[in-house]
């Protein structure tokens, strides 16, 4: 059904990535649908909170002293997961967190795992590489199990599957779980995930998942959820392995007194999720006896280097920055050619790429600063898109084609113009005339050739006034005497 | 194991170098997190009563059913509240009060029941270690009156006894009674629940799909 690609080394730049979206009137129905859902019960939510504002400056400044002094969080973590019963394993790259994963999987002789929603592990594209080696993986969070079995990507980092309908669902899983009689009721369909998955809850012996928190100063580990197949992957197993990025510390425990109120608000429009889960290392008794932390780097500790991205990793991963962001709103995930979409996915996935990947995201953004109004860390993402947008810039300046390219042609025609007024007035005018030509009856342009094209080919442009400012200033100047 | 020893070392490396102009040195972490700006609510303003009203009005909105009992009428109010679930074999935790396994029913007490036995209960009755009005939300810590994580999971019907005096109005307020983390911790508000699906929100996909309280007013 899905033809997106979602690994940045492969995918298209996002102004053609965008194309097959906007030509996809349903899915951006379902997708406008979800979001205004979540931005009104978000809304409610947080205008109940006399203190949101403080809990946002507390939230932010918990997140940037951590990653301020991350090298000592994580050995302390280290220590006392170690200290606990877990074990804590380091991986610089992707490649090695995988080979990790698959070692400890070998020596359980596991064939199958069980796995709660990752972000981090669709960033190092776990699932496929342990389906090549020979072990089954089975997605237990309902949107997951929507993609899995509807061989779909994520368009979303909390609700995966929202450019899904429950006419698509009801399809996906009456065709592979053999249901003819299903119907479309989401209670009927989440009836149908909640039988599927029982056997393997009881059945299936290790589980992967991610985490929300590390806790530093205990060694826990911290998982937020809403269905309990978390709960279920947490408790039932024998061995569990949490891949984790390594900017998701906390110094303290009683620094979830922030995250928690902050979380659940941002990301479901809830007072609170309906599950949290935390554990220390192994409990004698109480869930999995062997544990594992892949604690993953994959480029994160090279974005710590530059001060003001920084501030990408204080991330929580709740989503509000797409769910009211204007562009996202019209694309979807798929377009942004990675696990992470929107904004935040606008400044996360070029510099996880070192700028060598996805190039095009830092544009993807009207710069309006919803996203920034939103987030619960506060974190400036239209400031980080313009620093990277400078970056692609800087990039491109040393290329040869420069010379050649009618993007930066036309950029030092413009700054021609707009350093002679006589010019600028000029071009105007006759800019008004020639677009005249292309401004449907409606007053918008559609379609422009040639260079033009790069805007009209995803976006409508205002035709141009009949007046400009200058000249109705000078008409009205005219009129007084 | 050489490898991930030697990735450690360059992962530590390159955070050191990456943060060597702003990290503060071992001596001065602590007073670094000490001055973190806390502006925000820590104790509540309402009343023990209010308190208390605020959390019933928060369960029932997550579809929670709440009952209130005093302290000699618990096993009263259990009996009701089974009686009703129209469920006979229920799991109990080895720490509940004996006086709460009442007549009637089907009692498997968790010494180290099997997760087949657990799977076969059609309920769970424990205790819980706290409960925060603002949010709803009740939280386990898994000692002996409470059980092990496994067994409020798996029986898709779950009673917890609660105490008025467990209850605190923020979370902030859950923090400052509970300094040192216990080992483990689940904190829940109402039933499973998922809105995946056309963000309509469903009741029950895998934890227990009923959640009632009964609020002990000691």
């Amino acid at each position: 059904m899905s033809t997106a690609i979602l690994d940045p080394k492969l995918a298209p730049p996002f102004r053609e990535a965008v194309l097959p979206v906007l030509r996809n009137p349903m899915l951006r129905k379902n997708v406008a649908h979800a979001t205004e859902v979540i931005q009104n019960k978000r809304a409610k939510l947080v205008a109940e909170k006399t203190d949101w504002q403080e809990l946002r400056d507390a939230a932010s400044a918990i997140r940037a002293h951590v990653l301020e002094n991350l090298g000592a969080y994580l050995e302390q973590f280290e220590e006392r997961c170690t200290a606990a019963g877990g074990l804590v394993h380091w991986a610089s790259t992707a490649d090695e967190a995988r080979q990790i994963i698959l070692d400890l999987l070998r020596q359980e002789n596991a064939t199958e795992a069980i796995k709660i929603k990752t972000m981090t592990s669709a960033e190092i594209q776990l699932n496929p590489y342990l389906e090549a080696a020979g072990v089954t993986v089975h997605e237990t969070d309902l949107a997951e199990i929507i993609l899995q079995l509807g061989k779909e990507e994520p368009s979303h980092i909390v609700v995966p599957a929202l450019h899904i309908n429950r006419s698509q669902v009801r399809e996906i899983f009456s065709r592979t779980m053999g249901l003819k009689d299903l119907s479309d009721d989401p209670k009927e369909l989440t009836g149908a995930a909640r039988h599927y998955l029982r056997q393997k809850f009881l059945g299936v012996p290790t589980a992967i998942s991610g985490a929300n928190y590390l806790i530093a100063e205990t060694g826990s580990v911290a998982v937020v959820e809403s269905e309990g197949n978390g709960r279920m992957c947490l408790t039932l197993p024998e061995t569990m392995i949490s891949v984790v990025g390594i900017e998701k510390v906390l110094p303290r425990f009683q620094d979830l007194e922030v995250m928690l109120q902050v979380l659940a608000r941002s990301a479901t429009g809830e007072r609170m999720n309906p599950y949290t889960s935390l554990w220390t290392g192994v409990t004698p008794g109480d869930g999995p006896q062997r544990f594992h932390v892949v604690l993953l780097d994959n480029e994160r500790s090279a974005i710590l280097a530059r001060p003001k991205e920084r501030q990408t990793l204080k991330c929580i991963r709740c989503a509000a920055c797409m769910n009211h962001c204007p562009v996202y709103r019209q694309t979807g995930g798929h377009a942004y050619g990675s696990c992470y979409p929107g904004p935040i996915g606008a400044i996360l996935t070029p510099q996880l790429m070192r700028m060598h990947h996805a190039e095009s995201l830092p544009f993807a953004s009207s710069l309006c600063g919803a996203c920034y109004e939103v987030c619960p860390v506060k974190i400036d993402i239209p400031a980080v898109l313009l620093d990277l947008r400078a970056d692609v810039v800087n990039i491109e300046r040393k290329q040869a084609k420069r010379a050649f390219d009618l993007m930066y042609i036309g950029l030092r025609i413009a700054n021609m113009l707009f350093a002679r007024p006589w010019i600028f007035h000029a071009t105007q005018r006759m800019g008004r005339i020639g677009l005249r030509l292309f401004t449907t009856k409606d007053g918008w342009i559609k379609w422009l050739p040639s260079i033009g094209g790069r805007w009209t080919e995803n976006r409508d442009l205002r035709g141009l006034p009949d007046q400009t400012f200058h000249e109705w200033w000078a008409a009205r100047a005219k009129e007084a005497k | 194991m050489n490898a991930p020893i030697s990735s450690r070392q360059r992962i530590l490396d390159s955070i050191r170098s990456a943060t060597s102009s702003v990290a503060k040195p071992a001596a001065e972490l602590s007073t670094a997190y000490a001055v973190l700006p806390r502006p925000y609510i820590r104790k509540g303003q309402m009343t023990a009563s209010g308190r208390l009203e605020l959390l019933i009005e928060r369960l029932r909105e997550y579809d929670a059913e709440v009952v209130e009992a005093t302290p000699d009428a618990v096993p009263a109010a259990i009996d009701a509240q089974l009686a009703a679930s129209g469920k006979h074999r229920f799991v109990a935790p080895s720490g509940l009060d004996p006086e709460n396994l009442v007549d009637g029913f089907d009692w498997k007490i968790d010494y180290s029941l099997t997760t087949g036995e657990i799977e076969l209960a059609e309920g769970v009755v424990t205790a819980a270690s706290c409960a925060i009005a603002d949010s709803g939300t009740i939280v386990l810590h898994h000692g002996p009156s409470e059980g092990r994580r496994v067994i409020t999971l798996l029986p898709d019907w779950h009673l917890c006894i609660l105490r008025a005096s467990q209850v605190v109005e923020t979370l902030p307020e859950y923090f400052d009674r509970f300094r040192n983390a216990p080992a483990l911790i689940t904190w829940i508000s109402g039933p499973s629940a998922t809105a995946d699906i056309e963000m309509t929100r469903i009741k029950g996909v895998h934890g227990p799909r009923f959640l009632h309280v009964i609020l002990v007013r000691d």
